[in-house]
């Protein structure tokens, strides 16, 4: 099986990673090899030194694009959650891979701004910090993302749930808990049993 | 103290199919009879649909199939023409093992419909007759499974080749099925410590589906003496000699609830309805089948469609809304009118004798607090579930007879039935009948009984 890239992108604490961790574990579940690459996370290794500015924030990016190539190829569902603010750099990635699905996680900043586990806003507020996304550096909302989850309305589970069910309907990958030959001759049963008529 | 603890002790019988008619008035039945005489009974309405999923998944959250997400056990997926096979992930409230469990009340749950894969729980449990084979993994704990097998290996969750002229064994499978799982509830209540036992028995759905026609003088296919004709009611008293096994177990200060899902009735027909829809208009084929295939399997002019529907107990039509279907052409407002017209017709349309079918025709919004998931657009009863709908194509006929669905014989009904036997009298202080209850009486009923608090 191909593998495939979940790119979950949106402002700092729009739930990005939240949502990446259910979707592996749901995925994992299923019997499938999937990876959670967290931008924050990979900044400490991957990406070690890389500051904020628009280049550093592209070579990051396009770095973690590269490592979803690698595992994409290899039959492993790449889940990324990772600001990646320019439509530009995520547009890149789409081309490099085979499969690709973008997913806007949608949250206003002000919402954001109250959740804050890290931080970060505060920080940017009282100028601590420069170049956070949201405040002080610009975030391009996808133009034509496959799925667009707002987590200020939908519940964590509403959201993971489209993001398994949109790759199930575009048949990147099977969500079905059942083989392809349990599959056929359960429907078999169902429908001699006139439940699929 | 001991007392106080059985108090709050419940088991839960269910019994898949059981319509009230057989079981309150027909049958000389023991020991539920003896149930009726000291608990409460009567008739609980089931789901719209009454089918076993989502009846009993409503049952045990409190929760409609709307809230559920779940109408049927295939549900479409979302803005797709392709189907999904409900399974137990798909079931995101609360069950009611769930909420005792956390309230520290152990559980053993047995064939309880979309329990397959199984889902940890405070206790045991196995999965029902969704579960592919026995070398799956069906139960929880996983360990639980080799028990299970040491005590039947050749376990079985369902009636395999059910539409077969062979009926001889096809009740033999029955008898071999049921006889299994009580045997394993047995062992588990036996060998396991347990608040809430809850157990699912699939066998009477099929007993009726392939011999309701050998006893009921009314269907269009009875003939008196049949090798048959005593098929339905030597199981029932089979069974009730199961449940008087399972209540020597409990003892009297255990309370008991024997449930149906739904009810049985017979069957007088099939609707192809996709070849209604064709015939109205409302469904283009690129191509006329030459034979009979199932609507997936044909071409379908989407760019020409407006509805299309689902077979099954009942019918589901969907719209092909633009926006919501890939490949919509119907807008936002023609659908309301569309609907409306769809349903009319649907009222009014007759029998192959030229007889008003008794058509009902729902619309989730209106009988569902939420509505989650692809919903159909309208659930439509034909001749008050008597007749089935036919989701294939190429019939050339809106009107199948059985010849041309195989041997089935019995339909659902909206009521299947409730037998109380409980010290606090939850129901009433009165013995014996006590009218209709409804499927979604059953959470509030034992969250009161089990002293749990839970909002549905």
């Amino acid at each position: 099986m191909d593998g495939l890239v979940i790119w979950l992108t949106g402002l700092p604490a729009a739930g990005k990673t939240t949502l990446a961790v259910r979707v592996l574990e749901s995925l994992r579940s299923r019997g499938l090899k999937a990876e959670h690459l967290d931008g924050d996370e990979l900044r400490k290794t991957l990406s070690q030194g890389l500051g904020f500015s628009r280049e550093d924030r592209d070579k990051h990016i396009m770095r973690v694009g590269f490592v979803c190539r690698l595992l994409s190829r290899n039959g492993v569902v790449a889940i990324v959650s990772a600001i990646s603010p320019y439509r530009a750099t995520r547009d890149q990635v789409r081309k490099s891979v085979r499969k690709f699905i973008e997913v806007y996680v949608k949250c206003p900043l002000e919402v954001c701004e109250k959740r804050d586990p890290k931080g970060l806003y505060k920080k940017a507020r009282e100028g601590k910090i420069p170049q956070v996304t949201g405040v002080n550096d610009p975030y391009e909302e996808p133009l034509d993302p496959e799925l667009t989850l707002e987590t200020e309305k939908e519940t964590i589970g509403a959201c993971v749930d489209k993001i398994l069910k949109y790759c199930d309907h575009v048949n990147v990958i099977s969500t079905s808990i059942y083989t392809p030959e349990e599959e056929k001759k359960l429907k078999e049963r169902l429908s001699s049993l006139g439940y699929l008529e | 103290m001991k007392g106080a603890v059985n108090q709050k002790r419940l088991m839960v019988i269910g019994l898949d199919c059981l319509p009230p008619d057989l079981v309150f008035n027909k049958l000389d039945l023991p020991h539920l009879r003896r149930l009726m005489k000291s608990g409460v009974y009567g008739e609980l309405r089931s789901t719209i649909p009454p089918i076993t999923v989502p009846a009993w998944i409503s049952m045990t959250t409190g929760k409609d199939p709307g809230e559920l997400g779940l109408y049927g056990f295939r549900n479409r997926k979302e803005g797709g023409y392709g189907w999904f096979i409900a399974n137990s992930q798909d079931v995101k409230e609360s069950t009611l093992w769930d909420v005792l469990g956390k309230n520290g009340k152990n559980v053993i749950v047995s064939g309880v419909p979309l329990t397959y894969p199984p889902k940890p729980v405070n206790g045991c449990l196995i999965s029902d007759f969704m579960t592919p084979s026995a070398s799956s993994s069906f139960t929880y704990p996983a360990a639980l499974k080799e028990e299970v097998l040491q005590l039947e290996p050749d376990y079985s969750f369902d009636v395999k080749e059910f539409r077969t002229e062979d009926r001889e064994r096809v009740l033999r499978q029955i008898y071999a099925m049921t006889e299994q799982h009580f045997r394993v509830s047995k062992h588990l209540l036996a060998k396991y410590p347990w608040d809430f036992f809850m157990m699912v028995e699939i066998g009477p759905d099929r007993l009726h589906h392939a011999f309701w026609k050998y006893q009921d003088p009314l269907h269009r296919s009875y003939a008196a003496g049949s090798p048959f004709e005593n098929a339905v009611r030597d199981y029932y008293i089979y069974l009730d000699k199961k449940v008087g096994e399972l209540l020597e177990i409990a003892g009297n200060d255990t309370s008991i609830l024997v449930v149906s899902d739904h009810g049985a009735q017979r069957m007088d027909g099939g609707v192809a309805i996709n070849e209604w829809l064709i015939q109205q208009g409302y469904l283009v084929l690129k191509k006329t089948p030459g034979k009979v295939i199932p609507l997936e399997d044909a071409e379908v002019d989407w760019k020409k469609t407006k509805v299309w529907g689902a077979g099954g107990y009942y019918a589901r039509l969907f719209v092909n809304v633009r926006g919501r279907e890939a490949e919509g052409i119907v807008s936002n407002d023609e659908v309301e009118p569309l609907l409306s017209e769809i349903s009319r017709k649907l009222i009014e349309l007759k029998d192959p004798q030229g007889n008003r079918m008794s058509n009902t025709v729902y619309r989730p919004r209106e009988i569902y607090k939420n509505v989650t998931g692809s919903a159909p657009d309208l659930i439509v009863y034909l001749g008050n579930l008597l007749w089935r709908s036919i989701g294939s194509v190429g019939h050339n006929s809106v009107f199948v007879s059985d010849n041309d669905i195989g041997p089935d014989d019995a339909n659902h009904a909206p009521d299947g039935i409730f037998i109380l036997r409980e010290p606090q009298g939850l129901w009433g202080d009165a013995k014996g009948y006590i009218g209709r209850k409804k499927i979604y009486d059953i959470v509030p009923l034992v969250c009161r009984m089990m002293n749990i608090p839970w909002t549905v």
